[in-house]
């Protein structure tokens, strides 16, 4: 019950907040006894992002957690800009020391200027292929990331300009590949671990601002 | 059991709702950036050079012309509206937003190649504007637009009769990339930057996605207004930024490592050129390197104002009269 209701907390916090990419985890150093992991983070992906996250180990044939994950870019305004990501990382595939896994998720992510304020919803799902040992592990991901509905509401400033601007809900706004390499330490219950790789839009060619994401994690293992 | 067929009943409402939610398109012309003057044809425009450009002009056309030069080059000439009152005071005064600006008709990314293109527009609207060889022509150019007034005046050092330049970011690459610098130096962890980052996520466009572009980059644009360092009072009034052209442009401009200052020993009228006392990126020395290629030269401090020196009530209250009293004695 204690479990369940820590679970409940943990999830509900995470929902309420935002984070980025995949998933990082060991899967050669993820026990059967490890249920509860707590993640932290700090990196750049359209800004400088801080992060938490938590996943719950599911007792199945196929290993899988449930993972939830909230961030906040940086900036003088706490939570007028934030993403909250739950889903799931499977390990599909295992041979020797090579896994290959799936993580999915669902965002609600929000975003506010001086001009509009941004509602959307979306969705993501990044591959994972990589070496595994228990005390490390380096692998490559790829993910796509689609903002899938968003709703735009704007601001009076925006309007006095252009009063006709239409508020409401707009089919999908926009979508970024993401693509790059994961190292990483284990130790006790603890892994410690660096990705990086490059962000690109959907098309191939256009490049946001910062085209490239780089991020430092930690991730607890807990019984 | 009624629970149950609350339940159901919330969420049969719930899909059926949102089903109904008739979504928008980003990128439909008018939803979040304004129709052009090709998709509106209500709109005051004039065609030159095979493009349809939104244009409005005051006073009397047979005065002295005062061409109005926006900057960006992404920007229009909202923002320079107080402009008019030079109609008011023997002028006549033609605004127009540059190609791919504004109101105007959009191009392709293809379709800019060199910035000829808006030297070629300029003396297009001046041709379709001056009613006689002996009429004054005259050019007030803010930010991106001086830089232009300068690079025409250089091209063409005999097609003007006098020319206001208000903080152009440099007449060679060099100078504008150091102001440009300067002026957009944001702190890392600020709201600002974040501003500016953030929404790439929300927002992708492709290359023949143009309102979806433009609308992004006003986003981008006004965390630019809002820049302390250059003193502005607020977010300048707007229609649509022409992202394409903004961009192609500094392509351009780098690639070219441009310099518009080599004939400009040839244009011996004098110029104003006006810099701001709050944008503390441009100052005094740097509107001495930029302004020096011109061998006669009034420079002139805007008291009170910052980069927006033009379009707020202290900046444009000091110095409207100034740049009056420069054009009467050339007219």
């Amino acid at each position: 019950m204690k479990h369940k209701i820590i679970i409940i907390i943990a999830v509900l916090f995470c929902s309420m907040s935002n984070y980025c990419q995949a998933q990082s985890i060991n899967w050669a150093g993820l026990k059967e006894e490890h249920r509860h992991l707590v993640n932290l983070q700090l990196g750049i992906d359209y800004g400088v992002i801080y992060g938490l996250g938590y996943s719950y180990h599911l007792k199945s044939k196929l290993p899988l957690l449930l993972n939830a994950e909230f961030s906040i870019p940086s900036g003088n305004k706490f939570f007028d800009d934030f993403k909250t990501k739950i889903g799931a990382h499977a390990k599909l595939f295992k041979m020797n020391n090579i896994a290959v896994s799936l993580n999915i998720n669902g965002i609600f992510r929000r975003y506010e200027n001086t001009l509009v304020s941004l509602s959307n919803f979306g969705g993501s799902g990044n591959i994972i292929i990589g070496y595994y040992s228990p005390k490390w592990y380096v692998n490559g991901e790829f993910g796509f990331d689609r903002a899938i509905v968003t709703h735009f509401e704007h601001k009076d400033v925006y309007k006095s300009n252009f009063p006709d601007v239409k508020d409401g809900w707009y089919e999908t706004t926009g979508g970024n590949v993401q693509f790059g390499m994961q190292i990483g330490y284990s130790f006790d219950q603890s892994d410690i671990y660096l990705k990086g790789g490059k962000t690109i839009a959907q098309d191939f060619k256009t490049s946001p601002t910062i085209p490239i994401y780089i991020q430092l994690g930690y991730n607890l293992k807990l019984k | 059991m009624y629970r149950n067929k609350l339940l159901s009943s919330v969420l049969f409402l719930s899909i059926f709702v949102f089903s109904c939610e008739n979504e928008m398109k980003i990128d439909e012309p008018g939803n979040l950036v304004p129709k052009t003057v090709d998709q509106d044809s209500s709109l005051p425009s004039i065609v030159i050079n095979e493009a349809k450009l939104h244009a409005e002009t005051f006073g009397n056309p047979n005065n002295p012309i005062i061409f109005i030069l926006h900057g960006g080059p992404a920007s229009d000439y909202r923002y320079l509206l107080n402009c008019k009152e030079f109609a008011d005071n023997g002028y006549f005064v033609v605004f127009y937003d540059q190609r791919g600006t504004g109101l105007s008709q959009r191009f392709p990314r293809s379709y800019y190649t060199s910035i000829q293109t808006s030297f070629d527009d300029l003396s297009s609207v001046i041709a379709y504007y001056r009613k006689s060889p002996v009429q004054k022509i005259f050019l007030l150019g803010h930010s991106w637009g001086a830089m232009l007034a300068g690079a025409y005046i250089n091209q063409y050092p005999n097609a003007v009769n006098g020319a206001v330049l208000a903080e152009p970011g440099g007449l060679k690459w060099k100078d504008i990339e150091d102001y440009v610098k300067r002026s957009r130096k944001m702190d890392i962890t600020g709201e600002a930057l974040n501003n500016a980052l953030y929404m790439d996520q929300f927002l992708t466009g492709k290359e023949d996605e143009h309102a979806i572009l433009d609308y992004k980059y006003k986003l981008l644009a006004s965390t630019g207004d809002e820049n302390e360092n250059v003193g502005n009072e607020g977010l300048l009034p707007f229609w649509r930024p022409g992202f394409i052209l903004q961009d192609v442009y500094f392509d351009i401009i780098k690639k070219e490592n441009s310099d518009w200052t080599t004939h400009l020993d040839q244009f011996s009228t004098k110029i104003l050129f006006i810099y701001s006392e709050r944008n503390k990126t441009y100052g005094v020395v740097h509107a001495q390197k930029v302004s020096s290629p011109f061998p006669n030269v009034q420079l002139f401090e805007t008291k009170g104002a910052g980069h927006d020196m033009l379009s707020f009530p202290t900046g444009w209250n000091n110095t409207f009269p100034v740049i009056l009293n420069y054009f009467n004695t050339l007219k």
